[in-house]
């Protein structure tokens, strides 16, 4: 098993089902649906292979292949994974994997939509494995890269515009990031763009990382919904069809708060440390901004949307304690959220193609209508709510331990947050799922169990580590111990 | 059996009850219902024997849940006097309720799922009881108060429900915020959340303060105190078993449990035991004020719960762990029958109304009418019933070097407790159709013999007996519990018991005068000062000045947020947005879609860089 590459594999899976999928003739949906779900099958079981295999105990990378790519400039084809890469390998296999059975019933131009969707995989995949920032850089224009057409050409409610939006808003994140990885390269010598050896104390001094930190960060921050950058997201959210919409808030997202991690914090741990204080306010800001927006949107997705743009902000407070349990509750809640936000878009997407609405004033009681496709948007509230017993709970709990610790004002009124989340959870649950029926949505339909597969996929998932935390927090803490568990203090 | 697979079967039985009644019987009601019975059962015989096998030594029994970082968190039991008592208590309670509701819910079309939470109800509330760590203590806390929001919104289509479980979530929530936050700050000072570990602790005076304070607003929050009681009310909405359960014996009872389980540290932090009883006996007095004019028997109940929730942490801030403990026990009994009591008469006159019940022949329910006098008679604090024993304590508690004012609020409130409830007992029993009492809702007329004729009386009448037997002889086991407890039992004398025992004969007294003897106008003395009537009936307000400061607020902040997203950001990015695309326009004529103009940029940009990166390596 160990000397097969299997992180290329993974990576190559998404890759194959695309170039399958461009081959094929148009009118074999079917097939191409089947070899998708295949490709998501596969990355699925390598990522469990992937975790199985890895060594906690010893933690840092493994399973590293390196392949000089452009030796001239330092580049190489170098994967790896740590305890963050695999779970979020695990998450990107989850989502793809569930956002492909999700679209199941999808007949318009079937053939690019997964054509687009498959090259969008690879890419994140890509980025959660990669070594060296070029390639990285590269992965991840590559997965941002497909969600104008995806959005433009498949989706609803101003799709065009939004699709511009998230377009233009991404590429000031890209246009920021790029001179800030240029300037890595060249300020350490112009010899490597490895990510390790980028990483080694003494590369860079202190004014040039508190120089550069920002460009990173938000940068990274524009995808990762950071406030005030964010505004983006919704708007994309709510255009994008049902699985762009998992894939975006579930997967995409989360490589901005990876490249904040993975890179900015990574590489630059002193501008870190200077700039925190300042992104934790702006992190803290907008958790309590997205709770409050989103008790006024009248939209499904818009107030899912905006969920994201607070939970994401629970992630990126996590991140800017630079202290252990900080982080590792950060990376849980990328996960947690990523399915969760799965959950959730698939949940109302499969409402959405039913009803063609989405306004929650229009619905009333449809948990009595249909009470297994509600449920499933009933459980991921409360894990938005951070119920316990579902895995956001744990991530939130790490992430406010921490940020009590090393800012305890900022703590505390993210703490206090969580009472306006619950508000407009609440107020969604009330209005569309409980209260007087609506009878013009009598006619709807459950889903098959077909359609609740990806569905009860997603639940299990989150139920699993609410219940069985430890395993995940292992893994992640077998990468995190580079981080003090005092806090912002490295 | 050892104690941890007693435990073990004590706590699972439930959650595979739950799972197995919500999932697999979905569709079939009586299947799903047997399985709740059945858990319950082997729940109540569990706790039961582990409580008759107790060792004077606390036992623990645990497994890691999280260890990361600094953080190390596990999951298990913990078996002392305190746990074992309110495991029983709330087992044993449970299986009642749910007996109870073979008959209160056999022709509800969700009797199933409802079963089901009752069941998801139980394990939350024993996996609390049983915690070790105030960690697990508060993710039961937690999931008791959502299956606390499935119960009271559980008649989902009906708005008023909806409403207030949503309500209840919130306020608890709020309550909760404090506890989390307390939490942390309990870890960070001491490293651990092992509750005995935590309880042998000595802390730094404002330290503990702040702690104590915060966990306080937990309990205030859960065990609905002022400022935040007033979602228990309207709990009420919720089926009558639920209110029993949750909202009146078990459930609420949580906050006064915890404030038991960390005895020890708020007895550390005089602050907070001052805070304590001044909320405490405030609320003891305003809710029982809002009992004395209510005419929804529920909710005569409910304001009645709140009271004296109020009356345990008395006894507890006073510093008497025992007599808040034991008031604990003893309510949960009385006040479970009560209810039930309640639902009986609901369910057979579909009323609340008190009045009402009464004019339709309350009465002629023998069964249900006599546990309603022993349960209120017990309530009333009326010797020799349970209610009476656990009352004494708290008020001798009182009064021993603490000022005189807590004193005099907690008889006030005791005389207001015999007055409402035996109001409550005569409107039912001696109904008199030419009073002044006018009901807000009429019982529907027809012949309500027949309508319910379906189904044995058993189910309804077997838990009404039991509980009606617990209300007269709980009384007598003080002695056991406080040795369980690990408390020497007080016993008042007679001259310490005299005020107390007169203020409650004042009550029921009045409430003769007011409402018992065949020429009472039924018109209580509140009543005829309407200016105090409608500021008790209206809970004094509170509600109204909540709805306008708090809900008004957050809603405006959020509208001003959501106008501020629409116009500064949207509005800014839409800016910025319109005016690429003009640039684009003009400067790439060429190109001939967006999708072209991206690619072309990246492509610029790669080129850019890869020029720099020349640059720079042959620099």
């Amino acid at each position: 098993m160990s000397d097969m590459p299997i992180l290329s594999i993974i990576l190559l899976a998404p890759l194959v089902a695309f170039l399958i999928t461009v081959v094929l003739p148009e009118a074999q949906t079917q097939l191409i649906k089947i070899i998708n779900a295949v490709a998501g099958l596969t990355t699925l079981v390598l990522a469990l292979v992937v975790w199985a295999s890895y060594d906690k105990d010893l933690g840092g990378y493994q399973m590293i292949e390196d392949v000089p790519w452009v030796p001239d400039f330092g580049i190489h084809y170098t994967v790896a994974v740590d305890g963050i890469s695999v779970v979020l390998t695990m998450l990107t296999a989850i989502v793809f994997l569930t956002g492909v059975l999700s679209m199941w019933t999808l007949e318009k131009r079937v053939k690019e939509y997964f054509a687009f969707m498959g090259l969008l995989v690879f890419g994140v995949f890509g980025v959660f494995i990669s070594l060296d920032i070029f390639v990285f850089f590269f992965f991840y224009e590559v997965a941002v890269l497909p969600m104008y057409p995806l959005i433009a050409i498949w989706g609803s409610t101003r799709k065009e515009y939004s699709a511009m939006k998230l377009t233009i808003f991404l590429m000031v994140g890209s246009a920021l990031l790029f001179p800030g990885l240029i300037a890595l390269f060249v300020e350490s010598g112009g010899h490597t763009w490895n990510l390790v050896a980028l990483s080694q104390a003494g590369t860079f001094s202190e004014s040039t990382q508190i120089f550069i930190y920002p460009f990173l960060y938000i940068g990274f921050g524009i995808l990762a919904g950071m406030w005030p950058f964010h505004s983006w997201s919704p708007t994309g959210h709510v255009a994008a069809p049902t699985a762009v919409s998992m894939l975006h808030a579930g997967v995409l997202m989360k490589l901005g708060a990876f490249g904040i991690l993975r890179i900015a914090i990574g590489v630059l741990p002193l501008g870190a440390a200077y700039w925190a204080p300042t992104f934790a306010v702006l992190a803290t800001i907008g958790i309590v901004y997205g709770a409050f927006v989103a008790m006024r949107q009248t939209d499904f997705k818009y107030v899912i949307g905006f969920s994201s743009v607070s939970h994401m902000g629970i992630v990126l407070l996590g991140l800017n304690t630079l202290g252990v349990d900080g982080v590792n509750g950060a990376v849980f809640q990328m996960f947690a959220h990523g399915i969760m936000t799965a959950l959730f878009f698939s949940a109302v997407g499969f409402i959405y193609d039913q009803t063609h609405d989405r306004d929650i004033r229009h619905f009333g009681g449809l948990v009595g209508q249909i009470p297994v496709a509600t449920s499933f948007f009933i459980l991921a509230a409360l894990c938005g709510m951070g119920v316990p017993g579902f895995a956001s709970f744990w991530a939130e709990l790490l992430v406010f331990i921490e940020a009590i610790r090393v800012f305890p004002v900022l703590g505390m009124v993210a703490i206090v947050g969580l009472v306006f989340t619950a508000a407009y959870v609440l107020r969604v649950l009330g209005l569309a799922i409980f209260g007087p029926k609506n009878s013009d949505w009598d006619e709807l339909v459950e889903p098959t169990p077909f359609l609740s597969i990806p569905r009860i996929m997603l639940i299990a998932v989150l139920l699993f580590f609410g219940f069985v935390p430890s395993l995940m927090v292992d893994m992640i803490s077998s990468a995190t111990h580079i981080f003090s568990a005092a806090g912002a203090s490295l | 059996m050892s104690h941890s697979t007693l435990g073990l079967i004590c706590l699972l039985a439930p959650l595979t009850a739950f799972f197995t009644a919500l999932v697999g019987f979905r569709n079939n009601h009586r299947a799903a219902m047997a399985t709740v019975l059945l858990s319950g059962l082997a729940s109540a015989l569990c706790a039961l024997l582990l409580l008759a096998q107790h060792s004077p030594q606390p036992e623990l029994v645990t497994r890691s849940w999280i260890h990361a970082g600094g953080v190390d968190i596990y999951f298990g039991l913990l078996l002392d006097g305190k746990t074992l008592i309110m495991g029983a208590v709330v087992a044993v309670i449970t299986l009642c309720i749910q007996t109870y509701s073979l008959n209160y819910m056999a022709t509800d079309p969700g009797r199933g799922r409802f079963f089901a939470f009752l069941a998801l109800f139980e394990w939350a509330m024993l996996c609390f009881v049983y915690s070790p760590s105030l960690m697990q203590t508060f993710v039961f806390w937690e999931l008791v108060g959502l299956a606390s929001f499935f119960l009271i919104g559980f008649w989902y289509s009906k708005p008023s429900a909806v409403a207030a479980a949503k309500k209840a979530f919130i306020m608890t929530r709020i309550g909760d915020v404090g506890l989390f936050i307390g939490l942390i700050l309990l870890f960070q000072s001491t490293h651990t959340l092992d509750i005995l570990r935590l309880n042998a602790t000595h802390f730094e005076t404002t330290r503990i303060e702040l702690i104590t304070l915060l966990l306080f607003v937990g309990i205030v929050g859960k065990s609905a105190q002022f400022p935040l009681h007033t979602w228990l009310p309207d709990a009420m909405e919720g089926p009558t078993p639920v209110s029993a359960l949750l909202h009146s014996a078990t459930m609420v009872a949580a906050g006064v449990f915890l404030f038991a389980r960390f005895h020890n540290l708020f007895m550390q932090a005089e602050l907070t035991l001052t805070i304590v009883l001044c909320i405490a006996t405030f609320t003891a007095v305003l809710s029982s004020t809002m009992a004395m004019v209510a005419k929804d028997m529920k909710r005569v109940l409910a304001y009645s719960s709140i009271s004296q929730l109020g009356f345990m942490l008395m006894g507890l801030g006073a510093g008497s762990l025992f007599a808040g403990y034991f008031h604990l026990v003893t309510h949960a009994v009385f006040k479970a029958l009560l209810f039930l009591c309640a639902g009986a008469y609901i369910h057979h006159y579909e009323t609340n109304d008190i009045i009402a019940i009464g004019r339709a022949g309350g009465r002629k329910l023998r069964i249900v009418t006599a546990g309603l006098v022993i349960g209120g008679a017990a309530l009333a604090g009326l010797p020799p019933l349970a209610g009476f024993f656990s009352k004494e304590l708290i008020i001798g508690s009182l009064g021993h070097g603490h000022p005189r004012i807590f004193v005099i609020g907690a008889l006030l409130a005791s005389f207001m407790t015999a007055y409402y409830t035996f109001r409550m007992i005569f409107l039912v029993t001696r109904p008199n159709a030419d009073s002044e009492a006018s009901p807000d809702q009429e019982a529907p007329d027809h012949e309500a013999d027949d309508h319910h004729a379906e189904g044995s009386l058993l189910p309804t009448h077997a838990p009404i007996v039991l509980l009606t037997l617990g209300a007269i002889g709980l009384g007598f086991l003080g002695d056991s519990i406080a040795r369980l407890l690990g408390q020497s039992a007080h016993h008042p004398a007679l001259a310490e018991m005299a005020p107390a025992i007169g203020v409650a004969c004042f009550g029921v007294l009045l409430a003769w005068l007011d409402f018992g003897r065949s020429a009472a106008a039924q018109n209580g003395f509140v009543s005829r000062m309407p200016a105090v009537r409608r500021l008790f009936e209206q809970g004094w307000y509170l509600d109204a000045l909540y709805k306008k400061l708090f809900v008004g607020l957050a809603q405006a902040i959020a509208g001003l947020l959501f106008g501020l997203e629409n116009r500064g950001f949207d509005g800014g990015a839409d800016g910025i947005a319109s005016g690429t695309r003009a640039a684009g326009r003009t400067a790439a004529k060429a190109q001939t879609g967006r999708l072209q103009l991206y690619i072309g940029t990246s492509i610029l940009l790669f080129a850019a860089a890869a020029l720099y990166i020349g640059l720079g390596a042959s620099r």
